[in-house]
């Protein structure tokens, strides 16, 4: 069964004169175990669908279901408890509350799901992963952008959900992280059967990448990896 | 909590400036309380110990006990519940002192009023001369035993008792006879009184020329009573409004530098009852740390403070003040938390 499925998706903005057709009958679905790229020129659509996939946005029509269940039928609060389970969101900016430590950022998440997170021992593999395990004490203003969004992903990670939908988590890393980060993605995707859904603009992704997809004026097509 | 707590410990600075401006503002309410309490006891702290409910007045005297003048046949006859009362301004003179404003209350000694007020030392009136003073004299120097002059009579006043709380219209009251009230007012036949006390909460004295208030009426209607008491009110009314806008504004603006992290935690699934809680947290927080800092300041005033300045600390009253200013903070709290209940997490995402 595919983690998520997104069926007949349309998304328009404004009506009348400014009426936008953001996104044109799209249809994507994303395996357990398969790490998928979308990418495509900027303002495209590619974060739209990302948010259409985390149920952030009702879409215009279509129907989007994650691991069985519509979202169309979900009140907003049923929606995020959906979020906390099953999706874990790595953004651009802003993942990280600035008065919290790095090791508050989890406990953050503890508070709020008390159980079904990841273990002691396997966040712990997260970070040396990672390259952050000495950073747990730091405020995040304490560190540099390419440890803040290691961070952020290992904040994403540690709900332990079954999708992983990341905005250009390797925006602000250097060739060496990407590596790191790209093989991270990619172990969740196989060794977690974790369905990874990642927006891009870096080519050097697409090493790790399973399915490439690119939109373009708000239309998805499937690409063949090179 | 988790959240308010973490952000207070981390934003030691921003926490800290609120923090003063609170306690700057529950100190200022909480003196002013006590001095609005204060004042307006004196003012009727001797009215109430004397245990009187209604009280009736010559109906021309503007319900002003001084300008009041019963004859015996308006006061009829008394029974037990019913006292006279005799009061006039005068003024103290007495060697080595400076001239003292007073009331004089002329009682009778085996009235209900003369029986309900205790004396703080002394003894009660033996003869015409003899007065039992408000304990504020003392602070003035004045001791048992002294002497002074009253008026234009030429004998001298012995003070043979103290009593607390012996204040009318913040002016100390002097106990004596009846007998020497008339004497000092230049009475020699006709009016009896200037008031006849009761502490039946139903007495009424129907007779011609007299009206009957209640207690609340004649406190009311004390010389500057309702003005001193309104402006305290209006004052510390504008100081918890003060207190809100401060509280709502401090708030609003950390909470609008947190939205886009309150935005991405949305879109992670944290609950927003999780950030709206956080939010009235942090507010309480730092009020009620505000107002602990105030109240100990309070107290350390209240103990250094020169006893000649009317302030009454009155625990009840400066918590209900308390808990107004905690109210407050959750009111003005509920502004930014309109704003984190609408934030959108599609908005710093983008798309």
């Amino acid at each position: 069964m595919s983690s998520f499925t997104v069926k007949n998706v349309n998304q328009i903005f404004g009506s009348g004169t400014a009426k936008v057709h953001v996104l044109h009958d799209i249809n994507f679905e994303a395996e357990p175990g398969t790490l998928s790229l979308l990418m495509g020129p900027s303002g495209s659509g590619k974060t739209t669908l990302l948010t259409i996939i985390g149920g952030l946005r009702t879409p215009t029509s279509g129907t989007v279901t994650v691991n069985g269940v519509n979202y169309n039928q979900r009140s907003k609060r049923q929606r995020d408890a959906l979020r906390l389970d099953e999706i874990g969101f790595v953004l651009q900016h802003y993942d990280l509350l600035p008065y919290l430590t790095v090791a508050d950022q989890f406990t953050l998440v503890d508070k709020v799901k008390p159980k079904g997170s990841l273990s002691k021992e396997q966040l712990t593999q997260v970070l040396d992963t990672l390259g952050i395990e000495n950073l747990l004490h730091k405020y995040p203003n304490e560190l540099s952008s390419g440890q803040q969004q290691r961070v952020a992903i290992a904040r994403a990670l540690y709900p332990d959900p079954t999708i992983i939908l990341a905005d250009e988590p390797t925006a602000a890393l250097d060739s060496p992280r990407v590596k790191v980060v790209g093989s991270l993605f990619k172990h969740l995707a196989t060794d977690h059967h974790k369905a990874v859904v990642i927006v891009t603009h870096d080519p050097r992704l697409m090493a790790f990448a399973d399915h490439l997809y690119e939109i373009r004026d708000g239309v998805l097509t499937k690409q063949p990896l090179k | 909590m988790f959240l308010a707590l973490k952000e207070i410990k981390k934003e030691k600075f921003r926490s800290g400036l609120i923090i003063v401006m609170i306690v700057l503002i529950s100190y200022l309410i909480f003196i002013l309380t006590s001095l609005a309490l204060g004042l307006a006891r004196e003012n009727t702290d001797a009215i109430n110990s004397w245990g009187v409910e209604k009280m009736t007045l010559s109906s021309t005297a503007n319900v002003d006990l001084r300008q009041s003048f019963l004859t015996s046949k308006q006061t009829g006859t008394l029974t037990k519940n019913e006292a006279y009362l005799g009061e006039t301004p005068v003024v103290a003179e007495a060697k080595g002192h400076q001239q003292q404003s007073a009331l004089f209350v002329g009682l009778k000694a085996n009235q209900f009023i003369a029986r309900n007020i205790k004396l703080e030392s002394g003894h009660w009136i033996k003869h015409s001369h003899e007065v039992v003073a408000d304990t504020s004299l003392k602070l003035k120097g004045y001791k048992l035993g002294d002497k002074f002059k009253l008026a234009d009579d030429k004998t001298k006043f012995t003070i043979v008792g103290f009593t607390k709380n012996a204040k009318l219209n913040v002016t100390p009251v002097l106990y004596g006879q009846l007998a020497t009230w008339r004497k000092l007012r230049g009475i020699t036949m006709g009016p009896v009184a200037s008031v006849v006390a009761s502490k039946n909460s139903q007495y009424h004295n129907p007779r011609s020329g007299t009206k009957t208030y209640t207690r609340q009426q004649i406190i009311n209607k004390l010389p500057g009573y309702q003005a001193q008491i309104l402006t305290f009110v209006l004052m510390i009314g504008f100081l918890m409004i003060i207190s809100l806008i401060i509280i709502a504004v401090f708030l609003y603006i950390l909470t609008m530098q947190k939205l886009p992290n309150y935005a991405v935690l949305r879109a992670q699934g944290i609950p927003s009852k999780v950030l709206v809680s956080a939010t009235i947290s942090q507010s309480l927080i730092l009020v009620a740390s505000g107002l602990v800092i105030g109240t100990v300041l309070t107290a350390i005033t209240g103990l250094i403070i020169p006893a000649q300045v009317p302030m009454a600390f009155d625990m009840p009253i400066l918590t209900a003040v308390g808990l107004g200013i905690l109210i407050m903070a959750l009111i003005g709290s509920l502004i930014p938390v309109r704003t984190v209940l609408k934030v959108d997490p599609v908005s710093v995402i983008g798309g």
